[in-house]
Order: structure tokens, then C-alpha cells, then sequence
């Protein structure tokens, strides 16, 4: 077996981020390792882009250390740089260059520039190459930015909601070379976004970013086997008393009661109906519902009602 | 015959998490007979980019299909159908029907059955379905 170096690509500890009052990161630690593919989410407002932009040293930090292939941020010099790619969401273009010269323009400061690459990118994701970056419309636009980025074949992408303009083709072609980028075993992507279903296709890891610090970071597969909802039925109302340890909410009706939980096993579930007399279903929950559990927001909407 | 990576079915946004949909739809091909021992499962890239998810996640589920004993990984080729359904120790199997066995119990409390009762049903079945 081969041994694999575990130096981690990105490092953060403890850190912090302040604009005038307000403290936008309050102590974030998170280690990403080669070949993982990390999905970053959290309410408007929570902190991505500050975050995205402090570990590539765009924003200085207030506090703490961040740190790419081992050097801190701040200090990031050209051999780090040429190793990543960066999709940010105020994509700065020169509107007069047309479209092919403008990935031309953008190879000419690499040292190795995959001209085949952009090419095939361009024709697959329906680009013109003849039309001015001006004239393109904002997915579009966005679509050659996600392009330029992986040009130089970088081993680390960081994606500041690349998709929020595409639509749903669009959306899935990206993801597929998401998905090709990721069969180099070592190439790890970081990026935040709103769709849930994209991450669930495509995120090996989920960290999730609630009032400034992570909420969630962990494989998001053992997150979606381990985040449950619980359906109680009893013959009697429950007690007064009737809790569930651990549960995120618990919401008691008479003889019903449903509960989130996050970390689920079936030692728990036999305790609950052992102890209250009461029968339990077990429900999965997808990434969206546990988004909004976790954010202290009910995800089950009451069909009863709806009818 | 061999399975295509199109023949199964991946629903990301189920709930269940994708690499536990990818072992039960391998397993569902092995109980159905369209997976024969001595075939191979379609290779990790294959299944990645036709259905669209994390390499990761495909490997995980080929590992875990591995430790149970249901497939094989052969050098260069990929991962060989090895044995038909009775895999693993008896606990784990055991474990396999336990999620069966729970919403059985649970929709035959919700009927108002006693012990007995659903025992009883249980014993009919396995009368029906002798070893």
C-alpha cells in the first residue's frame, strides 16, 4: 500500500474576522485534506464569502491563522497561487475582449495553460468563442469563469457560489466536471452554494457555517445516516415531561410527537419507546431538511393541513 | 449479461444517503439474478460521471459490498461478484433484516396487536419458508 501524505490543503484554526462592530467569524477551525470535495453552506449573511476570502488572503484576517498548502494566507505567493483556482462572485471581465481571447489573455500569466481543456469546456458548455465577454449574459459569464479557473489545471478550486446563475443544464454540466476534476484522486474543491441537491450529487464533506462559526464538518453521507427525524405515536397524550436527550426540537401533539435528532442510533429509539410506551418511525431526512433542523427551522411542512 | 451503470437508479436528494442506494440496488441485482457471480460491477469513473456523484461515494459503497463478502476486487479489472446473497457473519446479516423486521413490528402495533399475535404471524411465515 502506498503511504499518502494527510498535510492537510487547507488549515484554519480559531479564525476570526471583525468589520468595524460586527464579528462576521468567531473562531473557525476547519481542515480539508486532498481529494476531498467540501460543500460549504449557510444562511445569507452567514459568513461564506468572508470566510472563501480570508483563507485566499483577499481580506486580512482579525485573528487566528489560515493556511493554504501549508503557507498562511497572507503570505501566498505565486507557486501556491498557480496551484489554485478561484471562482468569486463579483467576477471581474473585460467587457471589449471576445471570449476566446479573453481565455487566452487569462493563460498567458500561467505557466502551463490547458488550451485543449478550455476549448472542449467552451464548446461543451455552449460558449462562443467569437462573442464579447460584454455581450454574455450573467450565467453565462459565470460559466467562463468556472472555465478560466480550471485552465491551468489546478489541484485546489475554490468556488464562491459558481452556479447560482446557471440553469439546470448548465448546472449539471458544471457538476459533471466538477465530478472529472475529482477523478484526480489529490484535487479537493471547496465551495459554497444554496443548492442542496447539487452538494448531496457531487460533496464528499459538508461544513456548515451558522453565526460566524462551523455548525457541521464531516463526511455527508454519515450526516445523512445519522440526522433523523422521529415520529412518536402513544395510545395516551404524553407526559408533560416527555423529552427526547439531544433532540434539535421536539414538538409535542397529544398523543403525537416529532423530533429531529442528530445523532440517531437504534439503541436510541428502543430506550424512547421502552421508556414512554410509545411507537417510533424512523424517518430519513435529505440535506435541505437537515439544513433547515440545523438552523433551528422546521422542515416538515403539515400536508394535513395543506389538503 | 453485465449491469450498466444506467440500470440503477440515484435519487441525491432522498435521504438516504447515495452510497447506501448503490449497495442495496447491488444487492437487489444479485437477489433479482441479473448479477451473476464471476461478473463485474461497472468500474468507480463509470458509475461517477453516468450518475452524476462523487467518485467517493461509489468507492465507499463498493467497500463496504467488499468487507461484506459480496464482491471481490480483482487487480486492473475492478470488483467481481463473489458470492450470491448469504455473505457475512451471522450479526450482520441479522443486522440486514433488522429495519424489516422493525416496520413490520411497528405496523403490526399500530394494527393493536399483542406479542402473541405478531408472533404468531411471524411463525406462519417462517413455516411457509422453511431453512
Amino acid at each position: 500500500m502506498i503511504q499518502t501524505s494527510t498535510e492537510p490543503v487547507i488549515e484554519i484554526q480559531a479564525l476570526e474576522k471583525r468589520f468595524g462592530k460586527e464579528n462576521v467569524l468567531q473562531g473557525i477551525d476547519l481542515s480539508i485534506e486532498p481529494g476531498q470535495v467540501v460543500g460549504l453552506i449557510g444562511t445569507n449573511g452567514s459568513g461564506k464569502t468572508t470566510l472563501i476570502k480570508c483563507l485566499l488572503g483577499l481580506l486580512r484576517k482579525s485573528g487566528g491563522c489560515s493556511k493554504v498548502f501549508g503557507v498562511d494566507s497572507w503570505d501566498l505567493a505565486e507557486l501556491q497561487k498557480s496551484r489554485l483556482g478561484y471562482v468569486s462572485q463579483e467576477f471581474a471581465i473585460l467587457p471589449w475582449m471576445k471570449v476566446e481571447a479573453m481565455c487566452d489573455y487569462t493563460g498567458a500569466f500561467y505557466e502551463k495553460w490547458e488550451y485543449h481543456l478550455v476549448r472542449r469546456l467552451l464548446r461543451e458548455w455552449n460558449l462562443n468563442g467569437d462573442k464579447r465577454v460584454g455581450a454574455l449574459s450573467v450565467g453565462q459569464r459565470q460559466k467562463l469563469a468556472v472555465i478560466l479557473a480550471m485552465g491551468h489545471r489546478p489541484e485546489l478550486l475554490i468556488l464562491d457560489e459558481p452556479v447560482a446563475s446557471l440553469d439546470p443544464v448548465a448546472r449539471r454540466q458544471f457538476l459533471q466536471s466538477l465530478i472529472e476534476f475529482t477523478e484526480q484522486d489529490k484535487n479537493t474543491i471547496l465551495f459554497s452554494t444554496h443548492i442542496t441537491s447539487d452538494l448531496e450529487r457531487v460533496a464528499s464533506h459538508l461544513a456548515m457555517l451558522k453565526q460566524g462559526r462551523i455548525a457541521y464538518f464531516g463526511e455527508l453521507e454519515s450526516l445523512k445516516d445519522r440526522c433523523k427525524r422521529l415520529r412518536i405515536f402513544s395510545d395516551q397524550p404524553l407526559p408533560k415531561d416527555f423529552a427526547i436527550p439531544g433532540a434539535i426540537h421536539c414538538e409535542i401533539n397529544e398523543n403525537h410527537a416529532l423530533a429531529a435528532i442528530p445523532d440517531f442510533n437504534y439503541e436510541t429509539v428502543s430506550q424512547i419507546s421502552s421508556r414512554w410506551n410509545v411507537q417510533v418511525q424512523v424517518e430519513d431526512l435529505n440535506l435541505e431538511e437537515i439544513f433547515l433542523e440545523l438552523n433551528g427551522i422546521r422542515s416538515e411542512t403539515n400536508d394535513a393541513e395543506a389538503n | 449479461m453485465t449491469i450498466l451503470p444506467s440500470q440503477f437508479e440515484i435519487h441525491p436528494s432522498s435521504g438516504v444517503p447515495i452510497y447506501r442506494q448503490v449497495i442495496e440496488q447491488v444487492r437487489a441485482f444479485l437477489l433479482g439474478g441479473h448479477l451473476q457471480v464471476g461478473e463485474m460491477l461497472p468500474s468507480v469513473r463509470q458509475m461517477a460521471s453516468e450518475l452524476g456523484v462523487n467518485p467517493m461515494t461509489i468507492s465507499k459503497a463498493y467497500a463496504r459490498l467488499e468487507v461484506e463478502g459480496v464482491v471481490e476486487r480483482v487487480r486492473g479489472k475492478g470488483m467481481m461478484i463473489k458470492l450470491q446473497t448469504t455473505s457475512g457473519n451471522v450479526k450482520q446479516r441479522q443486522s440486514e433484516l433488522s429495519s424489516a423486521v422493525r416496520s413490520a413490528i411497528l405496523r403490526g402495533r399500530q394494527l393493536g396487536l399483542s406479542d402473541q399475535q405478531i408472533l404468531h404471524v411471524v411463525n406462519k411465515f417462517l413455516k411457509e419458508n422453511p431453512q
